[in-house]
């Protein structure tokens, strides 16, 4: 039921929502399925495993988020630094250190680490079998004898493609909340 | 209000005694005492150059930036005729900060409070309400500006000091200066920064990374250890006695500022192979291996014409990689190889803000020389972020070390420990290597970085 007589009032013209249409149900919910078995895998440290989900034209950028004026906002996150720059074999790399040495001291013993992800839409893109994937990211860090958490969210520009049954992560652009980081490294993927 | 008592602690401890010059110890206290922390803001951050940025951050009239002096915020700005200003970040009306945004673009400068403005130079526009005068009469116009310190370029780095009285910048580098000069100043172009520095926040007294800073290339063997596993540093990881060529070289230091000077010998092997790198001449060793990003032949003109012959051989035989400025900055220049075999590398630097005995901000700047090729500064930044700053193979390492030895601090046992730097090498200048600094040769060991704490002391009893 409308209620006819209640009339909105603002004191502006409302502009009509702007957002391109996200995907069927089904593949919303395989992505979804995705996005929580790469979070799995790296809360429980199965990072050998993780490389599996990532493409080999993989992109990884954590940008450097400045405060900035309002008429300034396109201008929060650099388009050049990041906190991480990385690609496949820089990640490897980094799974290398922290699985095959035991001298990783930034991560061993190892952080308590949970991710939350949510607010997930899935969009098609211009590539059969890629497409755009909005999420959020809230992410718990406990490490040694801390009785409080790290915290750290963000918004993350996934970019996933289609192999077989599931997904590759082709990039992962990681828009953080803070312009200060409140944890003293990222030893740890987000 | 301080007192004039300014060496003694509030229990009658005095900073001296905080100290052992004959043994070469610390107390570990010192990583957290709240009232020895108070001092060092007066002491050292009111009275030191610090680091707020590098002038391709701001480089149009009206941009500003906004930074730390320690707990203190400055705008850094940029005025019509060029010049840099950096002013306290505080509305002298009733302690507003004036910028809220951490960067941005304007001639004016308006408090959000009540609006008094003020012009990038610091100075004070007005106040609202012009003919009613309500900035009152009793100070004139220009006695109601921003605070400002005094401000100094170094090769474009911007450093900052309260002191209105303060010696120059020169004089806080020393003989230091000699091998800083060859770190920024090898171009025309000089340096650029890549983007906003990262900003992470440590909760750790700002001195231990502040003395790590000052040539402790010994934590490289242990803390570092895992970059010889995965075969960085040119090892592969079997012996020991295998990590000593990368922790040998020369440690030069002087007032508190020290930097390591890592054989380029090593380097070269790793690069160039059979070559004989001790045949070639000091041109073309510099010419064969030349410094991070340095690769154009103009480029490689100008630094021959730039630094002096001295200049020239500590950077083909032994190049300043890893450092510090006194107090508070960090510098690691690092020449290391691409997965392409063709020299990468990282031109970091780090600010160190204290935000309280037990905490501080750790502000990582990432350059490149101006007129490096584009692909070659993209492929020496994304090696540089994957190398130190928040996420750097390297550096994670460091910094999850410091909020331990703070906390350590706390202990009423704890506090009882010392910090030992008793590994001496003694002073040795090797033959042909320019006489600039305290030099050590050989095994890094505790000698610069004790100088560290001995410029520390000086400053904290003055
Ligand atoms: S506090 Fe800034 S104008 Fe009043
Ligand atoms: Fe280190």
């Amino acid at each position: 039921m409308t209620s006819q007589a209640a009339i909105k009032n603002a004191p502006f013209d409302i502009p009509s929502i702007d957002l391109p249409k996200p995907t069927d149900s089904i593949t919303h919910y395989q992505v979804q399925q995705f996005l929580h078995l790469d979070a799995y895998l790296l809360d429980h440290h199965r990072l050998a495993e993780w490389l599996n989900i990532l493409a080999p034209d993989l992109r990884y950028f954590v940008p450097v988020r400045q405060t900035r004026e309002r008429a300034d906002r396109d201008k929060e996150f650099s388009d050049t630094l990041g906190h991480m720059e990385d690609d496949f074999d820089s990640i490897a790399m980094r799974v290398h250190r922290l699985v095959n040495t035991k001298t990783a001291w930034s991560e061993d013993p190892a952080s308590r680490v949970r991710r939350f992800v949510t607010n997930v839409t899935v969009w098609e893109t211009d590539v059969e079998g890629e497409y755009e994937v909005l999420n959020y990211l809230m992410l718990t860090r406990n490490r040694f004898y801390q009785e409080d958490f790290q915290i750290f969210s963000a918004e993350r520009h996934d970019r996933v493609r289609r192999v077989g049954e599931t997904f590759e992560l082709v990039r992962r652009e990681v828009r953080m909340d803070q312009s200060v980081l409140g944890m003293p490294n990222l030893a740890i993927f987000l | 209000m301080l007192t004039k008592a300014k060496h003694t602690l509030p229990d009658g401890t005095r900073i001296e005694d905080l100290f052992n010059l004959d043994t070469r110890e610390v107390s570990l206290s010192t990583m957290h005492d709240p009232d020895l922390y108070r001092i060092e803001m007066e002491k050292i951050f009111t009275k030191s150059w610090l680091l707020v940025g590098h002038e391709s951050e701001i480089p149009k009239s009206g941009d500003y930036v906004v930074r730390d002096m320690a707990e203190d915020e400055v705008i850094v700005t940029r005025d019509r005729q060029g010049d840099i200003h950096v002013n306290l970040n505080v509305c002298p009306h009733r302690g507003m900060h004036v910028c809220t945004a951490e960067a941005g673009n304007t001639q004016v400068h308006k408090c959000i409070y009540h609006g008094w403005a003020f012009r990038p130079d610091g100075s004070f526009v007005g106040a609202p309400l012009e003919k009613e005068k309500m900035h009152g009469e009793i100070y004139p116009k220009e006695k109601l500006g921003l605070k400002k310190a005094k401000v100094e370029l170094f090769h474009g780095l911007i450093f900052a000091n309260w002191d209105a009285e303060a010696a120059p910048l020169e004089e806080q580098l020393g003989e230091m200066k000699f091998y800083y000069d060859i770190m920024f100043g090898k171009t025309e172009g000089g340096l650029e920064v890549m983007g906003p520095p990262q900003r992470l926040t440590i909760p750790a007294n700002w001195k231990t990374a502040g003395e790590q800073a000052a040539c402790d290339g010994f934590h490289t063997l242990t803390l570092h250890r895992s970059q010889f596993d995965i075969g960085n540093f040119g090892s592969d990881g079997e012996v020991t006695e295998e990590f000593i060529p990368i922790m040998t070289g020369i440690n030069v230091a002087d007032r508190g500022n020290a930097l390591r000077c890592i054989s380029a010998a090593q380097t070269f092997r790793m690069l160039i192979g059979k070559e004989k790198f001790e045949d070639l001449t000091v041109e073309d060793r510099l010419r064969k291996l030349p410094p991070p990003g340095i690769v154009t032949d103009q480029m490689k003109e100008e630094m021959f014409k730039r630094l002096s012959k001295d200049q020239l051989y500590v950077a083909s035989m032994a190049p300043p990689q890893v450092g510090n400025m006194f107090p508070n900055i960090n510098i690691l220049f690092i020449y290391a190889p691409l997965p392409d075999g063709t020299l990468g590398s990282g031109l970091l630097m780090h600010a160190i803000n204290p935000k309280g005995p037990d905490k501080f901000q750790w502000v990582t700047w990432f350059f490149a020389e101006k007129d490096t090729p584009d692909e070659v500064k993209k492929a020496m930044r994304s090696a540089a972020v994957q190398t130190g700053g928040t996420s750097g193979l390297i550096e994670q390492d460091d910094s999850d070390t410091w909020p331990h030895m703070t906390d350590a601090a706390r202990g009423a046992m704890g506090m009882t420990e010392t910090l030992k730097y008793q590994a001496i090498a003694g002073e040795k200048r090797p033959e042909g290597w320019p006489d600039k600094a305290k030099v050590f040769a050989g095994l890094s060991k505790d000698d610069a970085q004790w100088t560290w704490w001995l410029q520390y002391h000086k400053v904290m009893t003055k």
